[in-house]
């Protein structure tokens, strides 16, 4: 790999893709959760939460995978 | 929050515990019912801050092409962040980023730094309001970058990543929205903030405990030269960790400003 080409890999390495990833995943969470625990409060449920939580945890793996997954 | 004063308590040792990130007003300033006293921990941030402007002053306001003294030790710092930072994450079109990084990473390594020099003592960093700063400073940053490099259409290919089925983005968006906006600023802010208060906690502890036992008069002061030896190894490490957080900052600093520049393929 030349000097003045542009970078293969995204941006950073190692470290900074680590921190991505647990970022995603908090991010994950804290989105669907907060969008399950509104709607928790606006239908009057109780279990919206947990279920958005999980939405939020797959919805972050995916986005992983897709975003560095070797495929 | 101090100690319960239990006769108890107050017989054995007592270790240090948040009482120690607070200080006492200097000057007690109300404006409009906004609290902007000045304690010890904003006069350091003063001192710290001239401090770092002073040093690139000096060093810089008559350079030599051969330096010499201080202005070789600030050009160490300059070199450190435009190799290892800025050219390894952005590349050459990140060196016009170079004033912030390079400040930035200065000052949080100093802020740091007071933690183990011997009449401060306390990181600036140890209190929430500076990390807080400067995280929304590298938000803020790193999304006029975005807005400037690619118009509007950054907040699309940040919002909606590319290669993905339409319907799908209903549940990424709201994901991405909150990894990019608000996770990034807040982690920047707490990693360095709970690095800080962690080593302050755990030198304080150390140090106060050392001496409470050297000045037993029983079997404990043996424990207490042990502890004495220990706290020494732990005040290399916390000069360690004070360079480390500094570099962290900066280089995810750089990193976001990176994503910024080019949309994701």
């Amino acid at each position: 790999m030349s000097d003045s080409g542009p970078p293969k890999e995204p941006p950073g390495r190692g470290g900074d893709i680590v921190w991505s990833i647990i970022g995603t995943l908090v991010a994950g969470v804290l989105a669907w959760g907060f969008i399950g625990w509104l709607l928790d409060r606006w239908l009057g449920t109780s279990y919206l939460v947990a279920v958005g939580i999980i939405v939020g945890m797959a919805g972050a793996f995916y986005l992983i995978i897709k975003r560095y997954g070797s495929g | 929050m101090r100690a319960p004063a239990l006769p108890l308590a107050r017989e054995g040792f007592q270790a240090p515990s948040v009482e120690i990130f607070e200080w006492p007003d200097i000057v007690h300033l109300e404006v409009a019912g906004i609290d902007l006293s000045i304690n010890r921990v904003v006069v350091q941030m003063f001192v710290v801050g001239l401090l770092v402007w002073a040093l690139f002053f000096f060093a810089f306001r008559k350079p030599k092409l051969v330096p010499s003294g201080l202005q070789n030790v600030m050009e160490a710092f300059v070199d450190f962040i435009r190799n290892q930072i800025v050219l390894e994450v952005i590349g050459r079109d990140g060196l016009r980023f170079m004033p912030y990084l390079t400040t930035l990473f200065v000052f949080v390594l100093f802020g740091n730094l007071g933690g183990v020099i011997p009449p401060i003592l306390f990181p600036l960093n140890g209190r929430v309001a500076l990390p807080a700063v400067m995280a929304i400073c590298s938000l803020l940053l790193f999304i006029s970058v975005g807005i400037s490099s690619q118009g509007l259409a950054y907040f699309k290919n940040t919002l909606f990543p590319p290669g993905i089925p339409w319907p799908v983005y209903i549940l990424l968006t709201p994901i991405e929205f909150v990894s990019t906006f608000i996770v990034r600023p807040v982690t920047l802010a707490i990693r360095l903030l709970a690095n800080m208060i962690a080593g302050h906690l755990i030198l304080s502890v150390f140090f106060v405990a050392t001496g409470y036992m050297l000045t037993s008069a029983n079997i404990s002061v043996l424990f207490g030269l042990g502890s004495l030896v220990f706290s020494v190894a732990l005040i290399a490490f916390e000069l360690f960790v004070a360079g480390l957080q500094a570099y962290v900052f900066t280089i995810l600093s750089a990193v976001y400003i990176a994503g910024a520049l080019e949309p994701e393929h």
